[in-house]
């Protein structure tokens, strides 16, 4: 039984903000520019993103919303109606509520009846945990097919109101690292056990993921202050937790290049367990945060002899901005939606997650 | 960071090693000195034991790189010269050690008297073994680990162990040295792999012994708690 990609679709709240506009939606920080965003956007090299807040941090369209779009999308353009959907698959990192899970919203707001649901919770690689739930779901017979759909909102995160509750009210570079990286959309895919009627499709040859959260500390979070490890939900109420800097989002930038070697690592196992050989690889799709951390894994494939030419590797980040999970899926419709591909080229995509350390990897293969 | 290996079996070789390399670095978290470490959780106690223990298989050190050095014939006299000077760059690291041990509070008398934990008499051993064999091509696995260690507790533990005990550099000698003679002896690790890493039953040789002493190194270093 295969697996293939038949449809995918994204959405994108709003226009694309540039790197000047930033501030002018997420605001300044008790109304003093920031000094780290400009060292911080250079070597991640995103131009533009988008953010479904508005210029008064006022959110424009929900996460549920969002998801919900790309999934029509992705719909529109394949060969089945939404009432036909058997499973329905999506990840976020933070929905709209901390309960029911995003799916049941997701759901909802597709209006659809009846379906398998599954929510994936995580960071960067939720998607590719719910892409790997609805691809053995089908491969076991269980569904036809599956809707996946990954969507962030994380500026809601980045408001500069969030950050004017901390006490004392100075940033420390972790939690505003993230304000200058993340950004917000959505994708989807659908999949079926039968190739799609007429046009190419992605056969899933597989999916792997390694993780690695037994060996390293925590390295992304919302949930905890600075230099502690307790709970937001453990402070007597939740204001508490806020002025604490609990509820910010951080990123440890000290251990962030252990996720090159936690890549390359999983890499070289799927390489030396036969997964795939490196000269039949034709396209690279790596969702990678920052141009630093492509040339950094760039880099060490080198050493190990195992470089990919560069014209292989695509990306949209820099146009799209980091959007999380969603990322990938955002990637793989505007790379199906402009590339012109011949039946039997194949597609290697890499997910790299930071949160914990967890890195995921698919094979897929052009077919008719 | 280039990669300077170039012959096709030399690049088979180093993506094994890089893969010892890896799960090594994912084994080493886990032994609980290290853990310590990385997670901020170190006390002095703590490193002064780590630097005991360390120093007695580093002063042993010089002698297994010596002794692999003699064991090479005149086939691989150019790979003899190269492990001399890396023997030499590398005899005197345990005064280093001991200079750190007496800067956290230790007493000479004691890191000098101290013996082998049980982890670092296997690693001595294996290591001692290996090298009285005749041309022994396999060793360049154990240098590819232990050069690999030494950058990442360069790179990465001398500044975690000076923040959490907020100790001077003065104090982290023995870490931070390693990093300064690391791109040259890298480079000279992937002549060396090049050179010797001929042919399946060398690269099957090398990797093997890079997973032994990987295993034995963490041995050593889970020991340091049980001493």
């Amino acid at each position: 039984m295969s697996v293939y990609i038949n449809s995918t679709g994204h959405y994108l709240p709003g226009p694309p903000i540039d790197n000047d506009e930033i501030e002018n939606i997420l605001g300044l920080v008790n109304g003093k520019k920031s000094r780290l965003k400009h060292k911080i956007l250079q070597s991640n090299g995103i131009k533009t993103r988008h953010y479904a807040i508005n210029q008064q941090q006022e959110t424009q369209i929900s996460n549920s919303e969002m998801a919900a779009n790309a999934g029509l999308r992705c719909l529109d353009a394949s060969y089945i109606s939404p009432h036909q959907i058997e499973m329905l698959s999506v990840a976020t990192s933070q929905g709209d509520l901390v309960l029911p899970g995003f799916g049941s919203m997701v759901q909802a707001e597709l209006d659809i009846s009846s379906v398998e649901l599954q929510t994936s919770h995580g960071i960067c690689s939720s998607s590719m945990m719910a892409l790997k739930s609805a691809y053995t779901n089908i491969k076991a017979q269980e569904s036809a097919n599956a809707l996946v759909i990954a969507s962030e909102l994380a500026s809601r995160l980045f408001k500069h109101t969030r950050y004017e509750q901390v006490e004392g009210k100075e940033i420390d570079f972790n939690a505003e690292f993230l304000r200058w990286m993340l950004s917000d959309g959505a994708g989807a895919l659908l999949l079926e056990s039968q190739p799609r009627k007429t046009g190419k499709s992605l056969r899933i040859d597989w999916i792997k993921s390694f993780s690695h959260a037994d060996v390293y500390p925590v390295c992304m979070s919302v949930g905890m202050p600075k230099n502690a490890t307790k709970s937001w939900q453990d402070f007597p109420t939740y204001s508490e937790a806020e002025q604490a800097g609990a509820l910010l989002l951080r990123q440890d930038v000290r251990l962030l290049d252990n996720i090159v070697s936690v890549g390359v690592n999983g890499f070289l196992k799927l390489l030396q367990d036969g997964m795939f050989k490196v000269p039949e690889i034709d396209h690279v799709l790596c969702h990678f945060s920052s141009a630093y951390f492509k040339s950094k894994i760039v880099e060490m494939l080198e050493v190990a002899g195992v470089q990919i030419p560069e014209d292989k590797w695509y990306t949209n980040l820099y146009e799209r901005g980091n959007t999380g999970c969603a990322s990938i899926f955002i990637m793989l419709d505007e790379f199906l939606a402009t590339q012109d591909l011949s039946v039997g080229e194949t597609l290697f995509c890499m997910v790299p997650e930071s949160g914990r350390f967890n890195c995921a990897y698919m094979h897929l293969t052009v077919v008719e | 960071m280039t990669a300077d290996v170039l012959t096709t079996s030399g690049q088979t070789c180093l993506q094994s090693l890089l893969k010892v390399w890896f799960d090594f670095d994912l084994a080493l978290s886990k032994a609980p000195i290290v853990k310590r470490l990385e997670q901020g959780r170190l006390s002095h106690e703590d490193y002064q034991k780590l630097l005991l223990n360390l120093r007695q298989q580093v002063i042993e050190g010089s002698r297994w790189i010596t002794r692999c050095a003699s064991s090479f014939n005149r086939e691989y006299a150019d790979v003899r010269s190269i492990v001399i000077g890396h023997a030499k760059d590398e005899h005197k690291d345990f005064l280093m050690l001991e200079s750190d041990y007496v800067a956290v509070g230790g007493d000479i008398n004691v890191i000098q008297n101290s013996s082998k934990n049980i982890g670092s008499e296997a690693l001595h051993g294996f290591l001692m073994y290996r090298a009285s064999q005749e041309n022994p091509v396999d060793l360049i696995g154990a240098m590819w680990i232990i050069e690999g260690l030494g950058n990442k507790m360069a790179s990465k533990w001398a500044e975690l162990i000076e923040e959490q005990l907020e100790l001077p550099k003065e104090a982290t000698q023995f870490m931070r040295y390693h990093g300064e003679n690391d791109e040259h002896h890298l480079e000279e690790l992937y002549k060396l792999v090049d050179r010797v890493a001929v042919d399946d039953g060398a690269i099957k040789a090398i990797e093997r012994t890079a997973k032994v002493v990987a295993r034995l190194y963490i041995l050593q270093l889970e020991e340091v708690d049980h001493v």
